[in-house]
C-alpha cells in the first residue's frame, strides 16, 4: 500500500509536485529564518565580544575590580603560560591577549620638535603574528580608511578622525608617551600604517590599535597583558559552556586571597551586557513562535489546496467502490509522504544556506554607504541542534492537518458531487 | 465596476483558504509593524534617554571643549555669550561647568569630571534638585555605576581634590546625597554632580560654564561668539547609526516572512485558476477580454491583502496598542552597550508612515504573486477553457 | 629625581653653623632656607623609591642644577629608564628618551601628570619660585621633630597661582633644614606631607639625605628620596643646558 502510494507520489507529479514544493519551501524558509534570527541575535553579542569582552575574559582580581580605569600596573603576568594552558583546556576557543592603555601622542614637526599632542586610548592586539584571529575579530581590513594593516614593528592604526585632527598621514611618525606597567615613563615611536573607522565617535577621535608585541615593549609589559580573551573559533556564544568554564577556572583559585590571581568572567557578566542577554532570551521564543505559526498556516493552506484539487479524483474513486475511510487514509498517507519528503528537502536546503551564512556570512557593507558601524555589516546565520527539527516537524504536521481538514469533504459530500468536480 | 464586486464576492466565497491567507498575511503585517515599531521605540527610547539626561535640545560648547579630550577641560570654561546668557536667565537653558578632579574614596584615587549644574534647572531630567539639600558638606549626586566603582553609597562622605582656575590645589569633602539609577552612562561613569554655584566658587570661575544645554524645543541662537552649537543630529549620530544597522539586519527576517505569505497567496491563486477554467472560458466566450480576466484574478488575489489588512487591524491594533502603552518589560536592570543607553522596558512606537508603508508593501507583493499565475490565463483558448481543459 | 624634591632637600640646607641666638623673624628663617636652596650650582646623584600597588621601584638619577632656571637630569637606573633625560630651561621642560630619540615638550596639561609614577607632578618640578617669593610666613611656635628643636612656620601663598595655598614647615632651629612639611589645599585640607630622615653635612652645608613625600589623601607608602652624593659649586658646562645635549 505504502509502496503503491509512494509510486503515485513520485510518478504523478501533477498532484504531488506542488505540495512537495510548498512543504519544502516552507520548511526551508523556517530553517533559514531560525538560523538567521539566531545569527542576528549572536551578531548583537558579537561586536561586544570581538571588540571588548570576548566570550570569556581573564584578568587579575585587582584589575577586574578597577577595570574601568585600565590599571595596567595590576595586569596579568606570565601570560604565555596562562594562554598555553587555556589553549590546552579549551581547544575550540581562540585565546588572545590584549592591553588597553591610555597615553599621549606627540606629533613632531620637521625639526622633530613637538608640534601637537593629543590624549589617546590605545588597544594592543596581536596583529602581526601569522594566523592571529585579531585582525578578523576587529574586521581591520574592512574598517581601514587609509593605508594598510601594520606589517613591520612599530606600526599602528589610528582612528581616521584622530589622524585628521593631528594632521598625520600614512607613513608619518609619532611618539606615544604613556606609563609603563611599573608606573614609569614610557615613550615609543610609532609609524602610522593606516587609519581606521570604528564607527563609535569616542574611539574614532581618540582610538588607536597597535601590535601587542610593540606595546609590550613600549610599556615594559613583557609576557603581561591587561586581559586575556577567549572566543569560540566559530564566533558563537554558548552561554552554558562558558559559564561552566568560568566556574571551573575560578574554582581553582577559590579560597586564596592573592589579588594578583587570575579571575575568569563571562561576557554576560561584563558591564551592560546583562540586558542584552535578557532581551535575546525573551525575544527569541516570541519571534520563533510567530514565524512557526505563520509557516504552519501556509503549509496547512497548501495541504488544503492540494486536496481540494483532487476532489474529482476522490469522487471517481468513491464511485468505483473504494471505501471512504480507505480513500481518506490513503490521502493522509500521501500527505505524510509528501510532507516528509518536502520537509526533509527543505530542512537540508535550509541547513545548507544557514551553514553557508554561518561560515561565510553576507557582507552588506556595500549596501550601507556612509554607515558608521562596520562591525555590524556582515549578516550571519547560526545552526543549533534545534535547527534540524524546527522546520521539519511543523512542515510535516501542517501539511497533514491541511489534508485532513480538506479531506473531511469525502465524508461530508455526496459522491456524485465530488464526481462532478472531476468534470470541472 | 463589475470586476471589483465580482472579485470581492469570489474571494469571500472561497472560505477557509481566504481565512488562512488572511491570517498569514495579517501576521506578516502585524509582525513587521510590531518589529519596526520596536526598533523605532528603541530609537525613541534611547534618544529620549540621552536627550533627557544629557543633550536637551542641543548643546553649546565653549570653544576648545572636546569631550573626548579631558585635558581640554583645563581651559574650556567661559562666561556664556550674551545670547546664551539671555536664554539661561529666561530659564530656557542650563549651563554646566566641568572641572577635572580627583576623588579619594577610601584612600583610592579616581580621576573624575566634577560637573556643576543648577539644582533648579529644567532642561535635563535627572534629580538635580537633591543638590539643594543643605548639610555641612557639599551635596553631591552620582550615578549607580560611579557609586559601584567608587564604592560609595548615599550618606557617604568622600574627599575630592581639584585645582582652581589659577592652578591652586583645593580639596573638600562631598556628601553623597543621592545615587541615581540612569541608563545614560554618560552622566554617570567617572563623574560627580555638584550645585553649579558651589563648583563655580570652588573653581573660582564665577558665572562660567563649559557647556550650555538648551530647552528641548529650543532652536539655536543666532550668534554666540566663542561657543559652538552641537545639534541633536550630531550628538545622537552614533546611536542612530547602530539602530539603522540593526534595522537592516531585521529586514531580512521581514523578507522571509513576506515570502512565506506570498507562497500562500501563490498557492491559492494557482488553485483557483485551475478550478475555475470553465468560468474563465465562459467569461472569454462572453467577450470579456483576456486582460480583464487577468485583471479580475489579479484583483481577487490582491484583495487578500486588503482582507489581511482588515483582519490584521482587528487583532493587531488592540495588541500593538496594548504593547505600546504597557511596553515590554524584561525585568532586568538597565544596561548599556557601547555606552548606548538601553532600558529594560521598551515601548514600541508606530508611525503612520510605517503602517502605510508596510500595507503598501504587502499589497504590492500580493498583487505581484496574484498576477504571476493569472498570466497563464492569457494562454488559455476560450474553447478549451470552456471544456475545462488545462492550459 | 624631581626638581621639586631637589628644591626641598636643598632648600632644607642650613647656612652657617652660627645659629641665631634669639628667635629670627619668619622671613629670616625662610630666607635662610631659600638661600641654601639655590646656591649657584650643584651636581647630585639621588634615588627615588616609588611604592606601587604591586611592587616598589627605585630610580636613580644624576642632576646638574644651575640656579633657579636651569636643570638637567639623566636617569641612571633601572635599565629601562637609563638614558632618559629631562631639561628644564626657565618655564619650559623637555623629556628625552633614547628609544625614541625625541625631545618631547612637556607643557600644559602634561605638567600636571605624575613624574615616573611618583607622588610628584612635573609641575612640582617646575616650581622655581623661592618660598620667600611665593609665601608670606609667620612663626607659629616651636616644636621638636624627633630630637631636633624646630621653628614651626605657617606659610600662606602671596598669590592665587601657587599650587599649595598654604604650608606648615618645621625648620630645624640650628641647621635651617626643613624636617617636616605639610601642604594644604585652599580649604585647609591636608594634601601632602614631607618628612625628612637623616640630615648630614656636605661642604659645610646641612641637608637631609632622606625624605618621604606622601599624598595625604591616598593610601600607600608614598615616595622616598635619598641623596647619594652631592657636590656644590661644581662647574657645569653651559652647553649642558641646551636641547642638543639631550641627545648626547
Amino acid at each position: 500500500m505504502i509502496r503503491f502510494l509512494l509510486k503515485g507520489v513520485l510518478r504523478d507529479r501533477g498532484r504531488s509536485l506542488f505540495p512537495f514544493l510548498v512543504a519544502a519551501a516552507g520548511t526551508f524558509l523556517t530553517v533559514a529564518f531560525y538560523g538567521y534570527f539566531l545569527g542576528m541575535m549572536n551578531n548583537m553579542i558579537r561586536s561586544n565580544a570581538n571588540l571588548r569582552h570576548g566570550h570569556l575574559k581573564v584578568m587579575t582580581r585587582a584589575y577586574a575590580r578597577d577595570a574601568a580605569q585600565v590599571p595596567n600596573d595590576l595586569a596579568l603576568t606570565g601570560v604565555g603560560a596562562l594562554m598555553a594552558e587555556l589553549d590546552r583546556e579549551f581547544p575550540n576557543m581562540d585565546w588572545v591577549a590584549r592591553i588597553s592603555f591610555g597615553g599621549l601622542l606627540d606629533v613632531p614637526d620637521e625639526e622633530g620638535e613637538t608640534r601637537i599632542q593629543a590624549p589617546v586610548a590605545g588597544l594592543a592586539v596581536d596583529i602581526r603574528t601569522a594566523g592571529s584571529p585579531e585582525p578578523g575579530l576587529f574586521g581591520l581590513q574592512k574598517i581601514l580608511v587609509r593605508g594598510r594593516l601594520p606589517r613591520a614593528p612599530g606600526e599602528l592604526l589610528m582612528g581616521d578622525e584622530l589622524a585628521l585632527k593631528l594632521g598625520l598621514a600614512v607613513g608619518d611618525e609619532a611618539t606615544l608617551i604613556g606609563s609603563s606597567m611599573a608606573g614609569g615613563l614610557a615613550m615609543a615611536n610609532f609609524t602610522v600604517a593606516g587609519t581606521i573607522r570604528f564607527g563609535i565617535r569616542a574611539m574614532d577621535k581618540t582610538g588607536l590599535i597597535a601590535d601587542l608585541a610593540d606595546v609590550r615593549r613600549a610599556l615594559d609589559m613583557d609576557d603581561a597583558a591587561g586581559e586575556v580573551l577567549g572566543l569560540f573559533k566559530d564566533g558563537i556564544y554558548r552561554q552554558e559552556r562558558i559559564e561552566a568554564a568560568a566556574l571551573a577556572f575560578n574554582d581553582r583559585y577559590a579560597g586564596r586571597k592573592d589579588e594578583d590571581l587570575p579571575v575568569m568572567q563571562t561576557l554576560a557578566e561584563q558591564p551592560g551586557m546583562d540586558i542584552l542577554f535578557v532581551w535575546i532570551r525573551a525575544a527569541t521564543p516570541a519571534i520563533i513562535f510567530i514565524f512557526l505559526l505563520a509557516m504552519s498556516l501556509v503549509m496547512w493552506n497548501a495541504g488544503l489546496v492540494g486536496t481540494l484539487r483532487r476532489y474529482g479524483e476522490f469522487g471517481l474513486r468513491l464511485a468505483i467502490g473504494e471505501a471512504k475511510g480507505r480513500v481518506y487514509r490513503a490521502m493522509l498517507a500521501e500527505a505524510l509522504m509528501v510532507g516528509f519528503i518536502g520537509s526533509a528537502a527543505g530542512t537540508v536546503l535550509g541547513l545548507g544556506l544557514s551553514w553557508y551564512l554561518q561560515v561565510h556570512g553576507i557582507d552588506v557593507s556595500s549596501m550601507l554607504k556612509n554607515f558608521a558601524f562596520p562591525m555590524e555589516t556582515v549578516l550571519r546565520s547560526r545552526i543549533t541542534p534545534f535547527s534540524f527539527v524546527i522546520g521539519f516537524i511543523p512542515g510535516l504536521l501542517a501539511s497533514l492537518i491541511g489534508t485532513a481538514i480538506a479531506g473531511r469533504a469525502i465524508y461530508k459530500r455526496q459522491t456524485a458531487r465530488l464526481f462532478k468536480e472531476l468534470e470541472s | 465596476m463589475i470586476i471589483p464586486k465580482l472579485a470581492l464576492r469570489n474571494m469571500l466565497g472561497a472560505g477557509a483558504k481566504t481565512w488562512l491567507n488572511g491570517a498569514v498575511l495579517s501576521m506578516a503585517f502585524v509582525t513587521i509593524i510590531f518589529a519596526q515599531g520596536l526598533y523605532r521605540g528603541f530609537d525613541a527610547e534611547v534618544s529620549k534617554t540621552l536627550i533627557d539626561a544629557e543633550y536637551g535640545g542641543g548643546q553649546y560648547w565653549v570653544e576648545d571643549y572636546d569631550p573626548y579630550d579631558p585635558f581640554t577641560l583645563q581651559d574650556a570654561h567661559a562666561v556664556p555669550a550674551p545670547p546664551l546668557r539671555a536664554l539661561i536667565d529666561a530659564g530656557r537653558a542650563a549651563p554646566i561647568l566641568i572641572v577635572q578632579g580627583t576623588l579619594y574614596p577610601a584612600g583610592r584615587v579616581l580621576p573624575v569630571a566634577i560637573k556643576g549644574i543648577d539644582p533648579a534647572q529644567r532642561q535635563l531630567s535627572f534629580p538635580t534638585n537633591v543638590l539643594t539639600a543643605s548639610g555641612d558638606g557639599i551635596p553631591a549626586l552620582i550615578g549607580s555605576r560611579m557609586a559601584k566603582s567608587a564604592g560609595l553609597a548615599v550618606g557617604d562622605t568622600v574627599t575630592v581634590r581639584w585645582r582652581d582656575v589659577r592652578g591652586a590645589f583645593d580639596a573638600k569633602d562631598l556628601e553623597i546625597v543621592q545615587v541615581m539609577t540612569t541608563t545614560a552612562q554618560t552622566i554617570d561613569e567617572g563623574q560627580v554632580w555638584l550645585p553649579l554655584a558651589t563648583l563655580r566658587e570652588m573653581a573660582a570661575m564665577p558665572g562660567e560654564a563649559t557647556i550650555v544645554v538648551l530647552d528641548r524645543d529650543a532652536s539655536p541662537v543666532a550668534a554666540a561668539a566663542g561657543w559652538s552649537f552641537q545639534g541633536l543630529d550630531v550628538l545622537l549620530k552614533d546611536i542612530k547609526d547602530i539602530i539603522k544597522g540593526k534595522t537592516i539586519g531585521a529586514s531580512v527576517l521581514y523578507a522571509i516572512l513576506l515570502f512565506l505569505a506570498a507562497l500562500a497567496i501563490l498557492n491559492t491563486q494557482l488553485l483557483s485558476i485551475w478550478r475555475r477554467r470553465k468560468e474563465i472560458g465562459t467569461m472569454m466566450a462572453m467577450g470579456v477580454t483576456r486582460g480583464r480576466v487577468i485583471g479580475l484574478f489579479t484583483f481577487e488575489g490582491a484583495l487578500n491583502a486588503v482582507f489581511a489588512a482588515v483582519v490584521g487591524a482587528v487583532w493587531g491594533i488592540p495588541l500593538l496598542a496594548y504593547l505600546a502603552v504597557r511596553g515590554l518589560s524584561m525585568g532586568a536592570n538597565q544596561g548599556d552597550s557601547f555606552g548606548i543607553a538601553m532600558s529594560d522596558t521598551m515601548y514600541p512606537s508606530y508611525s503612520a508612515g510605517l503602517v502605510a508603508g508596510t500595507t503598501l508593501l504587502v499589497f504590492l507583493i500580493t498583487t505581484i504573486v496574484s498576477y504571476l499565475p493569472a498570466r497563464k490565463i492569457s494562454k488559455l483558448k476560450p474553447t478549451e477553457a470552456l471544456q475545462g481543459r488545462r492550459a | 629625581m624631581s626638581r621639586s624634591a631637589i628644591l626641598i632637600l636643598i632648600g632644607a640646607l642650613a647656612a652657617s653653623a652660627a645659629a641665631f641666638a634669639q628667635a629670627p623673624s619668619a622671613e629670616e628663617i625662610l630666607d635662610r632656607v631659600d638661600r641654601n636652596a639655590v646656591p649657584g650650582s650643584k651636581i647630585l646623584v639621588s634615588e627615588m623609591t616609588i611604592h606601587g600597588r604591586r611592587e616598589s621601584r627605585t630610580i636613580r638619577a644624576k642632576s646638574w642644577i644651575e640656579g633657579e632656571d636651569k636643570a638637567f637630569t639623566e636617569y641612571l637606573d633601572p635599565p629601562r629608564e637609563r638614558g632618559v633625560k629631562m631639561l628644564k630651561l626657565g618655564d619650559r621642560l623637555w623629556t628625552y628618551s633614547p628609544d625614541t630619540d625625541r625631545a618631547i615638550s612637556i607643557s600644559g596639561h602634561m605638567l600636571r601628570q605624575s613624574v615616573m609614577g611618583s607622588d610628584l607632578s612635573y609641575e612640582d618640578m617646575m616650581e622655581d619660585r623661592t618660598l620667600r617669593d611665593a609665601y608670606e610666613a609667620r612663626v607659629a611656635g616651636d616644636e621638636a621633630v624627633g630630637d631636633r628643636p624646630c621653628w614651626v612656620l605657617e606659610l600662606t601663598a602671596k598669590s592665587g597661582d601657587v599650587a599649595y595655598p598654604s604650608r606648615k614647615s618645621w625648620v630645624d632651629k640650628e641647621r635651617f633644614v626643613v624636617l617636616k612639611e605639610e601642604r594644604y589645599a585652599k580649604s585647609g585640607k591636608l594634601l601632602k606631607t614631607l618628612e625628612a630622615g637623616a640630615v648630614g653635612r656636605v661642604q659645610g652645608r646641612w641637608l637631609p639625605f632622606e625624605a618621604v613625600f606622601r599624598d595625604a589623601l591616598k593610601e600607600g607608602g608614598g615616595t622616598e628620596f635619598r641623596i647619594l652624593s652631592v657636590a656644590f659649586d661644581a662647574p657645569i658646562p653651559e652647553a649642558l643646558f641646551t636641547k642638543a645635549s639631550l641627545r648626547k
